[in-house]
């Protein structure tokens, strides 16, 4: 009753995603301790597995976050075998997850109908950009387009500028979500014994980020783009300090607050400041307390400003580059940010556990990217049975590949 | 009450599951919001005042929290405040029909409410206790304070925006948040995943105290410029952009292009018009093209400044190039696609306008997900409220 395990512990996931938010969001599932398979091929590899010149990077990865956990097997989706042994690595999984585009499932036979019956009670992910059903289903889309589509875009940005690109954060918040509505499915499947297809756009991920400004906008109000401002806290912002690129944030939202602000700064005479007494008239005056901020900040240390601040009760954090966050003591003791290493892998930090548990608290990285193909002695051959022989002629025919 | 049917019964995922929501912030709310879409009977404890979130921004012009409006929906609402001896009996009554307690109170009130995890593991055993707090309730800063704004930075992702056309206008500017809540919506959707996960293994484990944090949660889904960082790069919001491609200004709205493949990139070349430039030989090879990025850059944006969206967005997807309208709100409210998924619940407001609130993030096609009312009056359920 009382061993420490991880909460996921039993849970088998059959993961036919392969880029970005899907890989992602059964990640996330793995650090809770489910049983993650990959099923990729020499033809349709992870995305992590070739070069993407793009990001700059020239050739695969060595450590990969995404499949770290997942164990890996290979089946050539073209040959009406290896769907069969798709099929039966379904029957014994709690979790099916894929993120072709729409329609791609149904034509190779793996449609939720058909996994349904290999698996009656089975938890089926689909993700995709724009959904299973609807006029823009058929769109492709990667994070930007769905920040863009869903809303986000636009809402974000100088209020004088353009809207702004989102990036892997916006992949990863669909993957996130993914994990949850899939553990929701569980719970349902454990009290109803039924199967459940969940459909995940990532751009309504997008839309759900703005869910305020939607409100706003069906009642035909115009939804305004704050940029770095705050419509009632003030101040507000991102401010320069004495080093360069090292940015101060701070937020004030009530009146203790920005009295504190004003004594850590030494300038308390802008306490009794008639402009500044109240939250409503700070925010009548964001304009000018922007100003004074920016001209009392910009001499200080931006990092002992911080923690002074904070001593104070002033909201306050240094704008953090990756150095920091990997050098942070906080984020080491939550085991947030964790150590990794092995072979042809130098010690490097990795992002561990998504959540501290006091009873199942066997959750993280407890090993890193798969080799291509690398467990196939325990899933085909432990799981599903499957003689050598067996495996060494699929393999001849290219079914295994 | 409003005569609207709140029977969260049904066969929806979460059904017959009730949640205690504590929620200044709107981690707590977020992760309330989503358990409660999913079936589940979701409890806000609100002090007498109201949640300070009923009054958060952005406002209706009737004054109404159009933000409150979108996280409350579907909730339920009662009147308690644990530091005083009423009100810790109502938190117990509550808590004792209750599988999952979500809570922000900062680690340092909770003694005083009766919420400190070894009290609440004693009194509710089989409890799943989540607590959400910026930076967690463990650990060196665990004492910290935390906004939106302060938390997107200190997860790294803050530090890293705007890149694209927004940084290349405006280099010297500070770097930008994303809209609204984007952090404390990660750690809602990390607090409702670990509510769910912990509840997952009760029947073994019982109840049991989970901590999270925004910060780590925003992290989670910021891994990816860790993992840059462990590759030997430290990212920088003006070097992380895709060299071509990007948000491009068309004769009427903004767009965004991005081809990551060959076939695509061909696309692209058909789109513009087959222009002499992009025939030179060395753009044939996607490294060079990289490279050249600028200058293709300058050649698409003289191309969409004399061309209407909808007319690119429209021939971009019959040649297979991924662009994409950067819609406004108003445009997703009424998006032709948005309104055939059924995204939108109509809810009456205070005023009894009725507005357009977003279901859900995801679709149960099983059991369709539904809003089953908008934001709850203060107190409702509180007894002597009318019914």
């Amino acid at each position: 009753m009382s061993s420490p395990k991880a909460p996921l512990a039993g849970v088998r996931i059959a993961d036919f995603t392969i880029h970005a938010a899907g890989p992602f969001g059964t990640h996330v599932l793995s650090q809770l301790g489910a049983e993650c398979i990959k099923i990729e091929s020499k033809t349709r590899p992870d995305a992590f597995r070739k070069p993407h010149a793009v990001y700059g990077r020239m050739t695969a990865a060595t450590f990969d976050q995404v499949s770290a956990n997942k164990l890996s097997v290979r089946l050539n989706l073209k040959k009406p075998e290896a769907i069969d042994i798709a099929k039966r690595l379904v029957s014994i999984s709690d979790v099916a997850s894929e993120s072709f585009r729409p329609g791609v499932l149904k034509r190779l036979g793996l449609s939720f109908e058909e996994l349904r019956k290999a698996k009656p009670d089975i938890v089926m992910l689909s993700l995709s950009s724009c959904g299973q059903y609807g006029p823009d289903s058929h769109f492709a889309g990667y994070a930007p387009l769905f920040g863009a589509w869903g809303g986000l875009g636009a809402m974000s940005g100088y209020t004088d500028g353009p809207p702004v690109e989102m990036r892997h954060v916006m992949d990863h918040a669909a993957g996130m979500h993914a994990a949850l509505a899939v553990v929701a499915a569980l719970h349902q499947r454990r009290r109803t014994g039924k199967a459940q297809h969940i459909d995940l756009a990532a751009r309504e991920i997008s839309s759900a980020m703005i869910g305020d400004a939607l409100v706003q906008a069906s009642l035909g109000e115009t939804p305004e783009r704050p940029g770095n401002g705050d419509l009632i806290m003030a101040p507000h912002g991102v401010y320069e300090t004495a080093q360069e690129d090292r940015w101060l944030t701070l937020a004030v939202r009530t009146d203790a607050q920005w009295i504190a602000l004003t004594r850590v700064l030494g300038h308390e005479e802008a306490a009794s400041d008639p402009r500044f007494v109240s939250v409503n008239a700070r925010a009548a005056h964001r304009a000018e307390l922007d100003a004074l901020l920016g001209e009392w900040l910009k001499p200080c240390d931006a990092d002992i400003m911080a923690a002074k601040l904070q001593q104070a009760g002033v909201s306050a954090h240094v704008s953090w580059n990756m150095q920091d966050v990997a050098d942070d003591a906080h984020l080491r003791a939550r085991g947030s940010v964790v150590e990794v290493s092995a072979t042809n892998i130098p010690n490097r930090p990795v992002v561990g556990a998504p959540a501290r548990f006091s009873k199942t608290q066997d959750v993280g990285i407890r090993r890193l990217t798969p080799e291509l193909g690398q467990d196939e002695d325990y899933v085909f051959g432990e799981l599903l049975g499957m003689s050598s022989a067996q495996r060494a002629d699929l393999e001849t025919r290219e079914v295994i590949l | 009450m409003d005569g609207i049917e709140r029977d969260k019964g049904g066969n929806l995922p979460l059904a017959g599951c009730r949640v205690i929501e504590r929620s200044r912030t709107i981690a707590s709310a977020y992760a309330g919001r989503l358990l409660s879409v999913m079936g589940a009977e979701v409890v806000m404890l609100e002090p007498a005042a109201g949640s300070p979130l009923r009054s958060a921004p952005p406002l209706l012009r009737s004054g109404e929290s159009a933000l409150f409006a979108y996280l409350a929906a579907g909730k339920r609402s009662l009147v308690c405040d644990p530091a005083t001896e009423s009100g810790r009996a109502v938190l117990d009554q509550a808590l004792a029909d209750a599988q999952v307690l979500i809570d922000d109170t900062p680690v340092e009130q909770r003694g005083a409410s009766g919420l400190a995890p070894d009290d609440i593991a004693a009194r509710f055993p089989a409890l799943v206790h989540v607590s959400v707090l910026p930076f967690g309730a463990s650990g060196p800063k665990s004492g910290w304070t935390g906004e939106e704004i302060n938390l997107i930075h200190a997860s790294g992702e803050g530090f890293l925006l705007p890149n694209g056309f927004s940084q290349e206008l405006f280099p010297d500017r500070p770097p930008l948040k994303i809209y609204g809540h984007f952090a404390g919506y990660q750690g809602g959707a990390a607090a409702a995943l670990a509510a769910l996960s912990a509840l997952w293994a009760a029947p073994e484990s019982g109840g049991q105290y989970v901590d999270v944090s925004v910060q780590d949660a925003m992290l989670l889904v910021g891994a990816f410029a860790l993992q840059r960082l462990g590759d030997g790069s430290l990212e920088h919001r003006a070097t992380r952009r895709f060299r071509y491609g990007g948000v491009f200004k068309t004769k009427d709205a903004f767009i965004e292009l991005l081809t990551l493949e060959q076939r695509q990139w061909d696309g692209l070349v058909k789109l513009l018009g087959d222009p002499d430039w992009a025939k030179e030989e060395a753009l044939q090879d996607s490294l060079e093209r990289s490279r050249r990025g600028d200058e293709i850059n300058t050649h698409i944006r003289t191309w969409m400044a004399e061309h209407a969206a909808d007319d690119v967005v429209r021939m971009a997807q019959e040649l297979g190039v991924p662009v994409g309208k950067y819609y406004t709100p108003e445009d997703v409210v009424n998006g032709a696609h948005e309104n055939a998924r059924g995204l939108f619940e109509h809810i009456a407001m205070a005023d009894g306008r009725e507005a357009k609130v977003l279901k859900a993030p995801f679709q149960f096609a099983e059991t369709p997900l539904r809003l089953t009312g908008g934001a709850p009056a203060l107190g409702e359920m509180s007894q002597g409220a009318a019914p």
